[in-house]
């Protein structure tokens, strides 16, 4: 069985703090064909990161399960390629050895390793920063590396947390335009979590609306592509749709 | 008005040029008014010499051969001494810092005898190793492991749990996580505790010279007392300072540049 399947998964913790047990993922079932792009979307706390950081293999299921191809996950792994929120690019590597730095793993030889990482680059639009240091970036630069980052490591499903929540809203814009080409060109995987209605609609297939712990609906996303906001902005479709998604969002 | 002007925009223009000039300067206004002080005869010339004097001294001090040698001991014993604090100190902190388990065991333990000072081990040192070179090896290392091991665990903790979760997830397993993720990102602190070390190090090699030595700048220092030579004294003090300039601008500076200052981490 191909793509990601997720079954009963909860998550609860103890919180020092407050003294008690705190569930932040209840009793979650989903399913992510492959090739698929999928949103999850909620407010801050409804659980959306932390269903990211199971799948990721970064915080241990209380229960449930969750099967990536047909194997049952447990621990990160080379098969799940993360993009983050704080982009976690290695501040001491170029940025032609952060995207090689998979590669590198897989004890693919320099030549070898910098041919794919100057494939993802340029895929990312990054030719010309391959032997910057991070620093050296702009967020959205940053960000296009930790894409690509991500993507050269060939992962068989990409899980993206709030990847573009810190840069400002034009340089958003454009990356979210990048994402659905180099989507369309490639077909990953994608589960993308996002506190923003439109950014969930924009980029995926089908938008999964979480609320508590809790999954509220799914709503699929009938848009045609390639997508662009000039145009979308402007779409019945896409207002109706972003107008459901909202509405679902705010009651949750 | 102007030349006063026209003096400041030369002065500006020449230490944007040579930083080492700006440096320079504070120095040379030092120098000038400690000769004008030891000039005007305020105080009895065999207690307080002027510059001329001392660098009489070293000149007379290097043509015997007893300065070159001194501080050829002085700088080995400091460099074998940091050499193996540092050798210890990194993997220790680095172990420290990546093992919970280790850290709440042991990390008590290394504040007890932190507290301990150099110097405080010194009487117990004598009874031990007697007045030779273990002794002063001992105190400094002793003395350079804690600001290394400390430093080090605190660079070690302070790598970002993303970029510990961004090499996991791209298939990096432990072994090459601890060289491709944690060395670097702890490499500022380490720098750092290197610094701090060599510094302590450095007083506490001075320190057992005076009390265990036989050879050395400290020993030159306290040997001069004994003679009543506050020239030799002060020329004792003088290279403690300068020796320290050169370690820190030649070694440590430029290992800065390098690294954190490069990557971002630390400011310029």
């Amino acid at each position: 069985m191909k793509g990601l399947l997720i079954r009963n998964l909860s998550k609860t913790y103890f919180d020092p703090y407050a003294g008690a047990h705190v569930t932040a993922v209840r009793d979650v079932s989903l399913s992510v064909n492959e090739g698929e792009f999928v949103s999850l979307v909620g407010p801050s706390g409804c659980g959306k990161t932390t269903i990211l950081n199971m799948i990721a293999g970064f915080v241990p299921a209380s229960s449930g399960d969750i099967v990536l191809d047909g194997r049952r996950i447990s621990g990160p792994g080379p098969d799940r390629g993360v993009v983050f929120q704080s982009f976690a690019l290695f501040p001491w590597k170029t940025v032609l050895e952060n995207v090689a730095f998979g590669p590198k793993m897989r004890g693919a030889g320099k030549t070898e390793r910098e041919r794919i990482a100057r494939e993802y680059l340029a895929l990312a639009g990054l030719g010309n920063a391959a032997d910057r240091y991070p620093n050296e970036l702009s967020g959205g630069m940053q960000q296009r590396v930790g894409v690509a980052r991500a993507l050269a490591n060939e992962p068989d499903i990409l899980l993206m947390d709030e990847p573009f929540a810190s840069v400002d809203a034009q340089t958003r814009m454009t990356l979210q335009e990048e994402l659905t080409r180099i989507w369309q060109a490639r077909r990953p995987t994608v589960i993308f979590i996002t506190h923003d209605v439109n950014e969930a609609i924009f980029l995926a297939e089908r938008v999964i609306v979480l609320s508590k712990g809790r999954l509220l609906a799914e709503v699929d996303v009938p848009l045609p592509r390639p997508r662009v906001w000039d145009t979308l902005i402007e779409d019945a479709a896409f207002k109706t749709l972003s107008a459901r998604v909202l509405h679902l969002v705010r009651s949750g | 008005m102007t030349t006063l002007l026209r003096l400041w925009s030369f002065y500006a223009r020449r230490t944007t040029r040579w930083p080492g000039v700006a440096a320079a300067i504070p120095f040379i206004a030092l120098i000038a008014s400690w000769a004008i002080v030891a000039e005007s005869a305020i105080f009895p010339r065999a207690f307080f010499p002027g510059p001329l004097e001392v660098v009489r001294s070293f000149g007379s001090l290097v043509y015997k051969g007893i300065l070159p040698d001194y501080l050829e001991d002085s700088v080995v014993r400091l460099a074998v001494g940091a050499a193996a604090g540092t050798a210890l100190g990194i993997p220790l902190g680095l172990w420290l810092g990546m093992s919970p388990r280790a850290y709440s065991a042991l990390w008590p333990v290394l504040l007890f005898f932190q507290a301990i000072g150099d110097i405080a081990w010194l009487p117990i040192l004598l009874i031990w190793f007697g007045f030779g070179l273990a002794t002063m090896t001992f105190v400094i290392v002793y003395t350079v492991l804690f600001p290394v091991v400390l430093n080090t665990v605190l660079g070690v903790r302070s790598v970002p749990i993303d970029l510990h979760r961004a090499a996991l997830s791209l298939g990096a397993s432990r072994a090459r996580i601890l060289w491709e993720v944690v060395v670097p990102g702890a490499l500022p602190n380490i720098v750092t505790g290197l610094r701090n070390g060599l510094g302590y190090g450095w007083r506490a090699l001075i320190a057992a010279e005076i009390i265990v030595g036989t050879s050395g700048i400290g020993f030159l220092m306290f040997d001069a007392r004994r003679a009543g030579s506050v020239v030799e004294i002060l020329l004792g003090m003088i290279i403690l300072g300068l020796l320290w300039s050169v370690v820190d601008g030649w070694v440590l500076v430029p290992i800065e540049r390098a690294t954190g200052q490069r990557w971002g981490l630390i400011a310029r």
